[in-house]
């Protein structure tokens, strides 16, 4: 049955349609765009102990930061490059990336004293504008330290604590030196120790007991220069019966060499507490994303982990929740998109190790023009986790022939008094369901992405309101194979 | 029924050292912290590390796994850090006749 040439009458939707074009037009001037290089200090490419001696001497550290950068040092050096995930892996050249960049003196609190090149990305970004209407403070990450950040005085009242890493050690030692690396340690895989040994900037935030932070706290991270390596560090303490909701989103210059982003990410929620880390990722497709995300619950706690990956050419990612007390609870939804020379190895862990402990995993891959989406995730549930409830689903969702999906879930139960589900579906865009779609009047790539944002609508309404409005576009833009 | 089996003279484990002993299928670690023997599983609950070849700390009495840096109360078998969550077996250790032996079963 032939289909008719569909009519498109001048809607909101075709305006939209033309708005969105629009975006894709302006791609690379919005996201795109480098600044010419203007920096204080820039190390050559490389990695030595004299380079994160000179780090750790720039930002005045303590002596135990010191000596845990250099053993970490050590720990990645002595590592092999990990021979599982994605083959891509092997393309990494360690000797080939600049460990460490300084675009300015100091962490800025007001927005009149940054840099005018480091004000004119923000300003591309719309920073200042999200803050006005949206934050509650922000913290943007340009190059390897904060230069921006500003904590509004609510916040501050409630003795909240909201600010770099760098600041964080240096005002408040002893809390950073309790909970640092507890999670994450440093020869915990060789990434994490590369971290470990030249980490610069990323948040800290700690919320007092019974706390609640009524807007999402956020941060921008941006890459700038070519070869760039990036290592934030982000540690985030919520006392008990406290809840903070952190959001970092991402996006990076499209360069021709490959960059790398290996971040470290460590959250623990203390009895009662709720932690939610909202993740928007939108690196260029050159940009190699290696990061360690992992949270302890301890009793009746929450841990959510929402992660979007849409940019990168490699991500390998996979936040965990170990749930260490008694009905603590922990959530992972995940969403990959997998374009054109990308591969998105994303997924999430949940360890119950007490009894009565709750979680679900919700995944979603796309796969499109010769993209590789996989699922990679473990549920284990320790002996004496009795009564522990776990549902795990991935679904995969392939947009023509050439693309590809992969699932490798790992359950592993030492406890016979569990509940444990695990759903795994592939799904081809269905030719009746473009037809259904294109009968009433919508044209071919409208329908794919009116399916594909079905299919993704689940997670995307666990967003703020604006990500959720900028995951849909990049959503579209992807859809588009015009991101990167 | 525990069983005892000796380590070695208390002379040869000195404060901040380590011995390796093997009883039947176990291998137990014999700390030295500041005086005081303690002995643990050499295996790590998290990835069968081998505990007694990490960086002993006798101040704090604490060793770290080499394999992926899970720091153990040698006190406690406890982990202080992830990614090891199940605590390690700890042995008793009885000092008799200048010699350090083990309670195992």
């Amino acid at each position: 049955m032939a289909v008719t040439e569909p009519k498109i009458p001048q809607t909101t939707q075709l305006t939209e349609n033309e708005q969105l074009r629009g975006i894709n037009a302006d791609y690379t001037e919005r996201y795109g765009f480098h600044d010419a290089e203007n920096y204080l200090y820039k190390a050559p490419k490389g990695l030595s102990r004299e380079l994160v001696e000179k780090i750790s001497e720039f930002k005045s550290e303590p002596q135990w930061m010191r000596e845990f950068r250099l053993k970490a040092l050590d720990h990645f050096l002595s590592r092999p490059q990990p021979t599982w995930g994605s083959p891509m892996l092997q393309e990494v050249d360690y000797d080939d990336i600049h460990y460490f960049v300084r675009a300015s003196e100091r962490a800025e609190r007001s927005w009149d004293d940054v840099p005018d090149d480091v004000k004119k990305t923000f300003d591309r970004l719309g920073i200042p504008e999200a803050e006005r209407k949206f934050l509650s403070g922000v913290g943007a990450q340009y190059e390897s330290e904060v230069v921006y950040h500003q904590v509004r005085k609510d916040l501050e009242d409630q003795g909240v604590i909201f600010m770099d890493m760098d600041s964080g050690l240096r005002e408040h030692e002893d809390l950073v030196k309790k909970y640092f690396a507890t999670v994450i340690p440093p020869n915990d895989n060789k990434l994490a120790a590369l971290n470990s040994a030249v980490w610069s900037g990323g948040s800290f935030v700690y919320v007092p007991e019974g706390v609640h932070v009524e807007m999402p706290l956020q941060a921008y991270f941006r890459i700038n220069t070519e070869n760039m390596g990036q290592f934030e560090r982000t540690l985030i303490i919520a006392e008990p019966g406290s809840y903070v909701h952190y959001v970092e989103g991402c996006t990076a210059p499209t360069y021709s060499s490959s960059s790398l982003h290996s971040a470290v990410v460590e959250l623990i929620a203390l009895p009662g507490a709720r932690i939610r880390y909202t993740t928007v990722q939108n690196w260029s497709t050159n940009v190699f994303n290696l990061v360690t995300k992992r949270a302890i619950a301890q009793e009746d706690a929450t841990v959510e982990w929402v992660d979007c990956n849409l940019g990168s050419r490699l991500t390998m990612k996979y936040p965990s929740v170990y749930l260490m007390g008694e009905r603590a609870h922990g959530e992972i939804l995940s969403i990959a998109f997998a374009g054109k020379g990308q591969h998105q190895d994303a997924g999430g862990k949940i360890i119950h190790a007490a009894p009565n402990t709750t979680s679900n995993i919700f995944a979603k891959s796309i796969s499109k023009d010769g993209g590789r989406g996989s699922y990679r995730g473990l549920l284990e549930i320790a002996k004496g986790a009795h009564g522990a409830r776990s549902k795990v689903v991935c679904d995969a969702l392939l947009l023509d022939e050439e693309s590809r999906s992969d699932t490798y879930p790992t359950i592993r139960i030492s406890e016979d008094d569990v509940n444990v589900g695990h759903e795994a579906t592939v799904s081809k865009v269905g030719d009746d369901q473009l037809f259904y779609l294109m009968s009433h009047g919508i044209p071919e790539d409208e329908a794919s992405k009116l399916i594909v944002n079905g299919f993704i609508e689940p997670i995307t309404k666990e967003l703020p309101m604006e990500y959720a409005v900028e995951m849909n576009r990049l959503i579209e833009l992807q859809m588009e194979g015009s991101i990167g | 029924m525990p069983e005892v089996i000796e380590v070695c003279p208390v002379a040869e484990l000195q404060p901040g050292q380590v011995r390796l002993v093997e009883w039947e299928d176990l291998e137990i670690g014999v700390f030295n912290c500041g005086g005081t023997v303690y002995a643990i599983e050499d295996r790590c609950s998290h990835d069968n590390g081998p505990l007694a070849e990490g960086e002993f700390d006798q101040d704090n009495c604490t060793v770290e796994c080499p394999r992926h840096g899970s720091l153990f109360d040698i006190r406690t078998g406890n982990p202080k850090t992830l990614p090891a969550y199940v605590p390690v077996d700890t042995f008793p250790v009885i000092i008799e006749d200048e010699t350090i032996k083990l309670e195992v079963e």
